[in-house]
């Protein structure tokens, strides 16, 4: 019996062409500007891949991407470990997610200040400790930069399937006879290795595309973000060069593609998720207790700054207490409309983002549509992955400029559905690659149409992950500054571009304040996203 | 069941409003005088002056009349190229070589249709309102801890005293970094000003930074003892408390003015914007020379006080191939 699956092609085509006009024009665009000078031409190519220091750059931006999102996932991976599979009490469970999750909370700008203002000559830390840590310039600094940058989605994306995966099969393997080691990769780490894989990708291209971290701490050490800043933006600004390396830059994403596809063969479907118990052990609880927390308190102490820096009055010279900054912070008129601009664009970029990011697994994870439609959505996943948002905020810049959609809050709430949608697209997919693949047919055996079972049957068990694609979505839109500073218009500046024109005219305490103030909006934000799935959780108990 | 109502409605809001405030964030609906939209002005200058010009136009009539929207450089550079006259600005202050840049290639500004007595000529499409200058920029804390002499002049940067103490600005991201070279040029010729810039660079090591307000930024924060930046907004630091200090170097101070340009949108533009940049000349350069002395019109004198001591002007004038000539000087510097 073929299933029509109409539902699921509108779904695909919807979602198509919401990423051909908001994805591939501006990718094509791209490459129109690399190759057309007049006529067709290769010398745009020829001429930065010949530069000298290219080549080294872009080494470099490997090595130190690849470093970095190694790191990043070990250390996410313990972390989630110790949340899931350990008996540590439920606050400090509480405590471990949201500290390994803080970092996302807070603007990108902000992490390269925090690491100069703690670890540099004058540092808070360096003040405590009595010496610098480490050379924070180079290699050094940009590793702790991005490992802090990507620990959070790493991390939200283990954390997310850990809770798709049966713990029974821990019991079964112990019953079976098998040694702790052999338990550890059947049970936990072999459902986990698309996840992984995943999350090592994700923290890749972050690092990879980033140009903030490597501004304030990159040093002498060239990657190739830094030098597409230059080109695009630069003394003379060249978009065909930058084009060029833009273009270049997409290139890794097709390996990620490939590597995503074979890490597919390791996923396990689970017929029903039990809550099981795990054995009691106060050994092992105690020593992860111990682990994570010191690996929260690294985390913690990089960022104490951030609040230690806007009470005083000048760090790090004149350190007296003052509220002066806050004060004229909130004394500025235009922030409040900025505010409620940042506010509006957060909560519709999460409304719509999430209804894309699930259609759009719901088509690869649980539907009969041919490899075509899924290849489709694994390539737009993974090529949004590796396009910085500068690029795509100049792309926008050029291809929408003179239409109606110029300067709206619209462009940017799809910019930065566009811009954000690979990991809560792998965290949907990874959710509903978990869950049993018979519901559908069950359903439509029973009569049901394919909307019902979604509504009724698919989405009470995912919404825990809807909701964290939401609050994701909404905690990024927040705090993405890198596209938006082109496409927001006088009329409709946001939080972080007035934090960008701050930080051209050295008001530090400015920005750090109102970071303060996106970090608190993005902790009652996640508070009250938390508190309504634990309702629904309790609610579909109830029931 | 009650909730999944609540979010049928909550989405079906939520479309509407997105496709709400696509189209209402196009129309300017934002408290504009009837009948007349608000004059957008884009700009990239320093906060002293954006509060000049907002002074002027205030007191001038044109209060709630405009828009002020502050950029980096680097982004209104490249919104300027980019979007060309789609541009949502209907008048632009930059820094000059970028409005010639974007002229150039997008063709996109009106001749301006009042009188502009400048001292020196400028194309017909903009009128200076600032003139920054470059100078060196010194943390006196460090300079005290580490026993560093002062330096009096570009060359002395050169000297490995310094190394590991200097921050400087990479020219193939920020203009701000032209003074600096235009300086070296100007007194020791190119081979000259490339061995020196050679040195400077070696002391820099990690420090060359990609915004013109790096090497300042880090002056501040006690990571480096001097760096070369913008002379007002050391001045500026200076006056506010902090242990920064500033040098005049003996190699001159040499400068970059910021202009006004109106755009030319067709039957779009606003004829207000004209009327505005008028203003802001006619009437903004008082308060502007307080914080950028150089005199740019007829009639203006320099604020003895205030001054920088070896103001000079590039033998050549300052063209886009210029730039490039000195870009590619210092990557050969660089080694």
């Amino acid at each position: 019996m073929k299933q029509k699956n109409w539902e699921l092609k509108l779904i695909f085509w919807i979602i198509a062409a919401l990423f051909a006009a908001f994805l591939a024009g501006p990718i094509l665009l791209l490459l129109g500007k690399s190759m057309w000078d007049g006529g067709f031409t290769f010398e745009f190519y020829a001429s930065v891949v010949s530069k000298k220091g290219f080549l080294g750059a872009l080494g470099n931006s490997f090595a130190v991407a690849a470093a970095s999102a190694v790191l990043a996932t070990v250390i996410a991976f313990l972390m989630a470990y110790a949340v899931h599979y350990t008996g540590l009490p439920k606050w400090f469970k509480s405590l471990v997610t949201a500290v390994a999750t803080l970092p996302m909370f807070l603007p990108t700008i902000t992490y390269g200040f925090a690491i100069i203002y703690s670890f540099g000559k004058q540092g808070l830390i360096t003040r405590l400790l009595g010496r610098q840590l480490f050379d924070l310039y180079g290699f050094g600094g940009l590793l702790v930069g991005y490992v802090i940058y990507t620990i959070p989605v790493a991390f939200l994306l283990i954390h997310n399937t850990m809770g798709f995966v049966d713990k029974k099969a821990l019991i079964v393997s112990k019953v079976m006879g098998d040694k702790n080691l052999s338990t550890f990769w059947i049970a936990v780490l072999r459902p986990l290795l698309g996840t992984l894989a995943g999350a090592f990708i994700q923290a890749f291209f972050l690092c990879f595309t980033d140009f903030g971290i490597p501004a304030s701490v990159g040093g002498g050490y060239d990657v190739i973000a830094t030098l597409l800043y230059n080109q695009m933006l630069g003394g003379i600004p060249d978009f065909n060069r930058g084009a060029v390396i833009a273009m270049i830059m997409l290139i890794p994403s097709v390996g990620s593609i490939c590597i995503l596809q074979i890490l597919e063969r390791f996923n396990i479907r689970y017929n029903r998720i039990d809550q099981t118990e795990l054995r009691k052990n106060t050994t092992r609880d105690v020593c992860w207790g111990v682990g994570d927390t010191i690996l929260s308190v690294m985390i913690l102490a990089i960022f104490a700054v951030i609040f230690v820096v806007p009470l005083v009055e000048s760090w790090p010279y004149k350190v007296g207490f003052t509220v002066t900054h806050f004060q004229s912070v909130f004394s500025d008129g235009s922030l409040l409309a900025a505010y409620g601009h940042s506010l509006t664009m957060a909560l519709l970029t999460a409304a719509l983002g999430t209804l894309v990011a699930y259609g759009a697994a719901l088509i690869t994870a649980r539907s009969t549509l041919s490899r075509g439609y899924k290849q489709g959505i694994e390539s737009i996943a993974l090529v949004t992955n590796a396009i910085p948002g500068m690029v795509l905020g100049v792309a926008y810049l050029f291809l929408f400029s003179g239409t109606s959609l110029q300067n709206t809050m619209l462009l940017m709430i799809l910019c930065n559905i566009v811009h954000y949608f690979s990991t809560p697209y792998l965290m949907m997919k990874n959710a509903l690659s978990k869950m049993n693949a018979g519901w559908e047919t069950t359903a439509m055996l029973m009569g049901d149409s394919w909307i019902k079972t979604i509504l009724r049957v698919v989405t009470p068990n995912a919404m825990s992950s809807l909701i964290e694609v939401f609050s994701y979505y909404f905690i990024n839109s927040m705090v993405t500054i890198s596209a938006l500073i082109f496409i927001a218009g006088a009329k409709t500046m946001v939080l972080t571009t007035m934090i960008k024109q701050l930080q051209y005219v050295n008001r530090f305490n400015e920005v750090f304040v109102l970071s303060l103030l996106i970090l608190a909006t993005n902790l009652a934000a996640k508070a009250i996203f938390t508190w309504l799935a634990n309702r629904e959780a309790a609610h579909a108990v109830k029931k | 069941m009650n909730l999944k109502k609540c979010l049928a409605i909550g989405l079906s809001l939520t479309m509407s409003l997105s496709l709400m405030a696509g189209c209402a964030s196009g129309g300017s609906t934002s408290g504009a005088a009837s009948g007349e939209k608000q004059v957008v002005i884009y700009s990239n200058a320093d906060e002293e002056a954006v509060t000049a010009m907002q002074n002027a136009l205030n007191s001038n009539g044109y209060e709630g009349k405009y828009i002020f929207q502050t950029y980096g450089t680097s982004e209104l550079g490249g919104k300027l190229m980019a979007e060309g006259t789609n541009l949502e600005a209907d008048m632009i202050t930059m820094s000059t070589f970028y409005v010639q840049s974007a002229q150039d290639q997008n063709k996109m500004f009106l001749p301006l249709t009042f009188d502009v007595n400048t001292m020196a000529e400028v194309p017909d499409y903009t009128a200076p309102i600032t003139s920054q200058e470059g100078a060196i920029i010194l943390n006196t804390e460090l300079m005290k801890s580490e026993n560093l002499p002062t330096p009096t002049c570009l060359k002395d940067l050169a000297d490995p005293i310094y190394a590991g103490q200097i921050a400087v600005t990479d020219i193939q991201s920020s203009s701000t970094a032209w003074l600096l070279i235009q300086a070296l040029v100007s007194a020791y010729g190119e081979q000259g000003a490339q061995e020196v810039l050679s040195g400077i660079y070696q002391n820099a090591g990690a420090h060359i930074e990609t915004s013109g307000s790096g090497p300042l930024k880090l002056c501040r924060a006690g990571e480096v003892a001097i760096g070369f930046g913008l002379r007002h907004q050391a001045v500026a630091d200076k006056a506010s408390g902090m242990p920064i200090d500033f040098v005049d170097p003996t190699e001159g101070n040499f400068s970059l003015t910021e202009s006004v340009a109106v755009l030319d949108k067709g039957e779009n533009t606003n004829p207000l914007a004209m009327e505005m940049a008028q203003c802001i000349i006619d009437n903004g350069r008082a308060e502007l020379q307080q914080t950028y002395p150089n005199p740019l019109y007829e009639g203006e004198t320099a604020d003895s006080a205030n001054k920088s001591t070896y103001p000079m002007t590039f033998g050549e004038p300052l063209t886009f191939e210029l730039f490039k000539a000195h870009q590619d000087l210092s990557e050969r510097a660089k080694g």
